[in-house]
Order: structure tokens, then sequence, then C-alpha cells
């Protein structure tokens, strides 16, 4: 076992240099962000030490190595953009982007989970033709039409509810009491962008549900308890779900991930101060640091998950640490 | 940005406290001859109780770094911040392009070697420590941003000679000094507290700027949003409005969707699609904010085997294009077709009947073309501003009738401005008419040198004859031989055609109902001259929170 963690750490470190070397090559062929800050006619002193400031001035694998060094220290340099350190303002906006990627991905499970259950309990019945046309819904209408729809009815007509930002509860270093309160003020901000965040995934986790309980409910060790007299109640809530909601976690897992690094989308149409909105802008205007840093710091969570998962999955089956 | 005449203040102005250096009530600070300045006294208003919450949206990200005056580029959005939070030592103001700020009295020397401030007494930043000279001298001395190495090189030395008085001395004749000094130019006017900035450090500062302003930074988040609160110290006067927060908000439908549920009081730049929905709403309110002109650019005109080398068939471009209807799509109406590429807001820029509206004549512009020898036209790469590239494909639909065909090129905002950034060299090939609009500050000499100059990196127009005139202008210690010089160089950038200006820009902001005064008085909040954003923000006044 200690092996195969061994080895699985080391992929993960190789997977993460690779992410590394590939982003910072990958943003700096996307043009000169010094041409954009100068503005026409800039002084050509003004662009050389704005260049130099921001150590663009030094050959690309002096660049590399100061990346590399100052990632290891954990410092992601300064937002070209923001002006300040990249760390300080991702780890701000980090717990926006959870608060609403929880609040969606609650959402996802409860709709999704029950839905799919009933339609693999009810199969080919209308609960399940109702079920199968909310997955298809869930599916084919992008977040963000979903968002402008409950802008339009829920904001601006019907006004109960503020198409704008997180509010003004905000998670602050120096004070514990607000880590704790900043997730369960202002939810009238979070109603609209979490449903429009969670509604395609909802979909998804209903068929995901579905099928799996489908499965489940055909199997030979289901059809022996139901021939054991054991009531259906049980059946499916003792024997069924607990197997099927097995693959529904690991894509619940990423799911969560996908949501809480890059909901743009839906983060831009609400304003919502998140991590996915300061991608958006930091690549919209080559600010190389903050595209490494939200990008690594995602990519980061993505491998840790599934080195997690890996080492899991390698506890609970042998056949898995020994087949490697 | 200013419409008209100047709107005064006149119902609110108490007492004109400072008189300008002209004036000669103030004790002279250098001795010798002086040169004319033309600075207005500060406008000293009645002091209120601050109210309300006024609630602002910018069409882009925000960032900490505006909040910094010692790292100033060149964007006009910094300025924003600068009046916010800052103050400067002089600044365009509703009633003047340049009206006394921190300074109350000002002198230059007749040789332009010398230039003279006198503090206002008892100025205090944000912390209660006093603003003095040794602030001057050390923002002046540290600042790093655009024009930074012009004062830098130009300075020989400068002299404090007590808490409220300094004298900058230069190498040689700085007579620029005083238009770049000017806090609507650069950033080195606007003063910045040494002994805070050293304690806190560069970070520090922009995470928690304080600066002499009518508002201190109350809390930030990078990006997203930053409140301000009114400071009663302010000079000037107590600012009408109590707390003001900014948002970043890029996506033009929330902005809108945010001032109709109320959540915002001010958003900026409604144009395009959404215009006609601000303006159905009878709720809300727009200010039309003129910005500058746009106008069309031949890069490599001038070398061999551009069609564009001929005189007439630029001549003709103009002549193709029907303004009006273009005005009509693009602004509803709003803007107005326009004769020069330079913001009429600088007074040396030419206008009315100096600089006419070009004609719209297809039949003459086709004549030009055959004459030209182009009776069929050709093919051109068409780079519009963005993102407005439904005006580029307009304007190709313009240029088809005689026979030019365009191949429209949408760039993103950073990839076009590093093209413009490069002039010439950045648009390869000479078969390309290339879209801009640059509502720069500074008098229409900043345009020219920065688009019509030879030495400039972005120089889209190289001729001889511009460059006689311009040497002739830098040499120049005489304000008025420098005007005519600078209309003389517009006049042939105009009649050669080297540039062809469509219509004046309406930047249009869309304004909520708690905003005051009610009606159509709201337009008072853009009389500040060559400013698209609605500064000084003291005078903003909202409803009163509920």
């Amino acid at each position: 076992m200690k092996r195969y963690v061994l080895v699985r750490a080391l992929y993960s470190v190789v997977t993460l240099w690779l992410l590394v070397t590939i982003i910072f090559g990958l943003v700096r062929l996307t043009g000169d962000p010094v041409a954009m800050k100068a503005e026409a006619g800039a002084d050509p002193a003004y662009v050389a030490q704005l260049r130099h400031s921001w150590g663009l001035d030094q050959p690309l694998h002096r660049q590399y190595l100061g990346f590399v060094s100052r990632l290891l220290r954990g410092d992601f340099g300064h937002s070209f953009e923001k002006s300040l350190p990249v760390r300080d303002i991702y780890f701000e906006r980090l717990p926006n982007s959870l608060k609403l990627g929880f609040a969606a991905f609650l959402f996802s499970l409860a709709l999704g989970v029950p839905f799919g259950m009933l339609s693999a309990l009810k199969v080919n019945s209308w609960w399940d033709s109702a079920g199968k046309m909310v997955a298809l819904l869930g599916l084919s209408m992008p977040g963000f039409f979903v968002g402008l729809v409950l802008i339009i009815i829920f904001g601006i007509q019907l006004g109960w509810l503020p198409v704008l930002g997180k509010g003004p509860s905000a998670v602050v270093l120096g004070e514990p009491s607000t880590w704790i309160t900043f997730w369960f003020r202002d939810w009238a901000h979070l109603v609209m962008p979490a449903f429009a965040l969670g509604w395609y995934f909802s979909g998804a986790m209903l068929r995901i549900t579905r099928s799996g309980m489908l499965d489940v409910l055909g199997s030979d060790y289901i059809k022996l308890v139901r021939l054991k007299g054991v009531p259906e109640s049980v059946v499916v809530a003792k024997h069924a779900l607990k197997n099927s909601l097995i693959p529904v976690l690991t894509f619940a897992g990423l799911n969560l991930l996908v949501m809480v690094n890059v909901a743009i989308v839906i983060e831009v149409i609400f304003n919502w101060p998140g991590v996915g909105q300061l991608l958006y802008d930091a690549l919209s205007n080559r600010d190389f640091p903050m595209v490494q840093g939200v990008v690594l710091m995602s990519g980061l969570l993505i491998v840790v998950l599934n080195f997690t998962i890996d080492v899991l999955y390698g506890y609970v089956d042998p056949r898995i640490r020994l087949s490697r | 940005m200013r419409r008209g005449l100047p709107l005064l203040l006149v119902a609110l102005t108490l007492t004109a406290m400072s008189p300008d250096g002209a004036t000669g009530q103030q004790p002279p600070i250098l001795s010798g001859p002086l040169a004319k300045l033309d600075i207005k006294p500060a406008q000293i208003e009645a002091r209120a109780t601050p109210k309300g919450t006024l609630t602002v949206a910018m069409h882009f990200a925000l960032d900490p770094g505006w909040l910094d005056p010692l790292e100033h580029s060149y964007a006009v959005t910094m300025q924003m911040y600068d009046y916010l939070v800052h103050d400067a030592m002089i600044k365009p103001m509703p009633h003047a392009w340049v009206s006394y700020g921190l300074a109350e009295h000002a002198e230059m020397a007749a040789d332009f070697r010398r230039a003279a401030f006198r503090l206002r007494p008892g100025l205090r930043f944000h912390d209660g420590q006093p603003l003095t000279t040794a602030d001057v001298k050390w923002t002046y001395e540290n600042f790093k941003g655009a024009y930074a190495k012009v004062f830098q090189d130009k300075l020989e030395h400068v002299q404090v000679i007590d808490d409220r008085t300094i004298v900058f001395h230069f190498k040689e004749p700085f007579i620029d000094f005083m238009d770049l000094y000017n806090g609507g130019v650069s950033g080195i006017g606007w003063i910045v507290p040494r002994h805070y900035y050293e304690k806190v450090g560069r970070d520090g500062f922009k995470a928690r700027p304080i600066g002499a302003g009518p508002y201190r930074l109350v809390s930030q988040q990078a990006g997203a949003q930053m409140v301000f609160e009114a400071f009663d110290g302010y000079w000037r006067r107590t600012p009408a409005t109590r707390t003001i927060v900014v948002k970043g908000i890029r996506d033009p439908a929330t902005r809108m969707a945010g001032l109709q549920t109320g959540e915002l009081d001010l958003a900026f730049g409604m144009t395009g699609k959404l215009l006609p929905r601000l303006m159905s709403d009878r709720t809300l309110r727009w200010d039309p904010n003129f910005t500058g002109p746009w106008w069309l650019m031949f890069p490599g005109y001038s070398e061999p085997g551009s069609p564009f080398r001929d005189k007439r068939v630029r001549q003709a471009v103009s002549l193709a294009i029907n303004r009006p209807f273009l005005v009509k799509q693009e602004t509803q109406d709003i803007s107005k077709p326009w004769g020069n590429w330079i913001s009429p807001e600088n007074r040396d820029a030419l206008q009315g009947q100096d600089a006419p509206v070009p004609e719209y004549n297809v039949e003459k512009a086709k004549q030009l073309m055959t004459q030209a020898g182009f009776p069929d036209g050709f093919e051109v790469e068409y780079l519009p501003f963005p993102p407005y590239f439904d005006m580029g494909e307009r304007i190709l639909t313009d240029l088809r009738a005689i026979g030019i065909r365009g191949k429209l090129q949408s760039l993103e905002g950073p990839a076009f401005r590093a093209k413009i950034g490069q002039g010439r060299k950045g648009v390869p090939g000479h078969r390309t008419i290339v879209q801009n609009i640059d509502p720069r500050a500074g008098g229409s000499k900043s345009n020219i040198a920065v688009y019509a100059v030879c030495g400039s990196p972005a120089s889209f127009v190289c001729e001889p004859q511009i460059e006689a005139l311009w040497t002739k202008h830098q040499a120049s210690l005489d304000q008025a031989e420098r005007e005519r010089l600078v209309k003389s160089i517009q006049r042939i950038v105009l009649d050669e055609h080297y540039f062809v200006p469509l219509y004046l820009n309406s930047f249009v902001h869309g304004i909520g109902p708690r905003v005051l005064p009610e009606g159509k008085g709201v337009g008072k909040y853009w009389d500040t001259l060559n400013a698209p954003y609605p500064w000084p923000w003291e005078v903003w006044e909202v409803k009163a929170d509920r």
C-alpha cells in the first residue's frame, strides 16, 4: 500500500509540474500585456519600466525559473491588472466561489438524486417521463440562459431577488466570527446564481442516479433480497440506493470542483465576485500571474482530489493497488 | 464630458476664496518676469451633512492600482479614483480646464525654467496628518507613472521654501510643465502622503490608500468592489453623498438589470444594443457624455503600391460614408457627425466652420476612384475598434458602394490596442483601414504627438510638412504661436484626408431614480472638460437611504 501511495503521489507531482509548465507557456502565447496597459503613444521609458517591473524584460527561461521558485515558496506573483499579490486576491475570492459552488451543488443533489431515484423506481411511468424531461432541459438549457430568465422574472419583473453580487457579508481573515456567519447571510443573493449554476448539473445527476439505480435494481442480489420478503422500502433505501450512489458521489465530487472553480458565465451574469470571474478578467487582460495562479490552484484542487480518490480506491479494493 | 458652454456652479458657490496668480492678491514667490497662467480660482462650496449611498458600476474589473497616483498610467480611468481619494495641486473642474486644487497660487517664470506653488492653509490627509510641501516634493521625486521620464529629465532640483511654498527648478525651459502637471493629464500632481506610503509600502497603499480627497476608502474586494465614505475634513466642501460604492461589472446586460432593480444608481458604458432599452425605460435617465470623435486611418498610405497613396482615394472614402445614418444606427441619433479627429473639448481643436462635417456624395466618390485609377475598386482589410464591430460592418457597407470591398478583422481589445500602440509597424501591409477613437486630455497637441508625427511609437502619419511645423512648435515658447501651429497641423491632416473623421462619440451612462436632482438636471455631473467620467464626486447627490 505504501508503494502504491508513493507512486500516486509521484504522478500527482508530475501532473502539477506539467500544468505549471504548460500554463506558463500558454499564457505567453496570448500577446504582450505591456502593450495593452501602456496605451497608444506611451513614452518608451514608461513601457520599459512597466516591462521591467513585471519581470517581462527577463529571458523566458529566467522568467520560468523565477516563477517556479516563487511557487515553491507559495508566491504566485503580483497581478498585472489588479496590482496586488495573486495569492491574496485568490483567497479573498475563494470563499465566495465555495459558497456559490456548495449551494449549487446542494441544489443539484436535491433535484437530481430524488428525481433520478423516482424515475428508476417508476420506470416508463409518467414520473419517469417527467424525470427525463427535467434531465433533458437541464442538459440542453445553458446556465446563462436560465440565469437571464431568472433575472428578468424574479429580479426585474417581480423585484423579489437581487441580481448583483453576493451581498455585504464577507469572510474577514482577522475576524473568525465572519467565517461562520458568511455562509448563512445574504441568501437572497445566492438563490438565482445557485439555481442557474446547479441546474445543468442536476440534469446530469438525475440521469446518472437513474441509470445507476436501474442497474442495481436489476442485479441478482436485489432479486434475492426481494425473494427473502424484505419490504420494498428497505430494498430501495438500504440495498439499492447505497450501491447506486457510488458513481453518483464520484461524479458529484468532480462537479463540485467544476462549480467552485470555473463558474465563469454564471459569475459574470450575476456579477458574483468568485474565482471564475477572476479568471475571466485575467484572461481578457493578459494578466499572466493571475491566470497562472487561478489555473494552478484549480489544478491543485483537482490533483489533490484525484489523489485522495485513488488512495481510497486502493484502500477499499485490493485489486486496484495490486494491479499497479 | 461637458456639452456646450461651461455651467458654473453658481448656486452653491459661496465665495471664490483662492485668487489666481494673475490677480496679484497673493504675495509673489518667484522673482523676475512671470508667464501668464490661465488657472481659475477654486470654488469653495457650502458644507452640509452627507447623506445616502451612490452605487456605481464600472464597465470593467476594478484595479487597486488605480488608487496609487505614483503609478498613474495614461488611462483616463485612473482619474476617477484620483478624484475620489486624492487631490491635485491643479486640476480640471466643471468651471475650468485648470482650477486650483491643493495649491491656492501658482507661478511660472517667463523663461519656463521655474514653477512655484503655494498650498492652501490647513490641508490634511484622511488620517489627520498635515499635507505639506514635503509631500509634494516626495510625490514628484517618487512618481513612476506616465510622463515620469519627462518630469525627471527636466528637473534640476526642488526647493522647499516652507511648509506651504515649493519651487521646481528645471534644467531647460519646460513650457509644457503646467499642462502636464495638471491632474487631468498626469498623476504627478495628485499628492500622496509620504509618511503613510513609506509605512505601508506599495502593496499596502494600493490595498488601503489614504489621500487628501473628498472620500476615503473603507473597504475593497480587489477587482470587484470598492467602498468610499465621505471625508468631512475635505477643504472644498463636505461631500453631498455619504457612501459611494463602486462595482466592476463587465456585462452590459447585468449593468442594465442592476439599474432596473435599483441596485445601481449609475452605470457607465450603456451603449450599443442596450441603448434603446435604457432610453425607453421611464424610471431611468441617461447622459450622452460626448467623448471624442471616431476617425479612420490608412496605415502605410504613403508607401508605393498603396491605393491610399492617392489623396483622391482617401477623399473618396470620406465621401462614401453616410455619417447621419451611421449616427442613427449606432447611437439612436444622440451623437453628431463630426469634421475633426480631435475632441472639440480641446480649446485648440478645429471645429465648426473650421472643420465642417464632410459631405456624403457617392457619385463624387466614384468619380474620384475612377480618376485615381480604381474604377472597379479594390479589396481592403478593415480593423474596427473593439467591440464596435457592427459599426465596422456599416462602414464597409458604405464603402462597398464605391467598390471598396473590405474584410472585417475582429480583434479583441488588448490585441487591437497592442497593434495601434505600435502605429504603422503594428499594421503591416498597405491596404488596411483602421477605425479609432482616442479622447485624450492635454490639448490637441497630445493627439498630434501620438498619431501624426514621425517620432511617435504610434505614428500613422509621417509627413515632412507636418514635421516642420511640429519641430517649430516644440521649440517655441510662445503659447499663441504654438496654438497656431497645432491648428495648422490639424488643417493639413484634414485637408489631405490622412485621417477621415466620422462622428462625435457618445459614451452613454445610465442613471437611476435615486440620483438628485430629478429630471434632466443630472447632466451637470458631466460638466468637467475632457472627463469621460462624472467627477468631481463630492457634488453628487442622492436621496437619503431608506
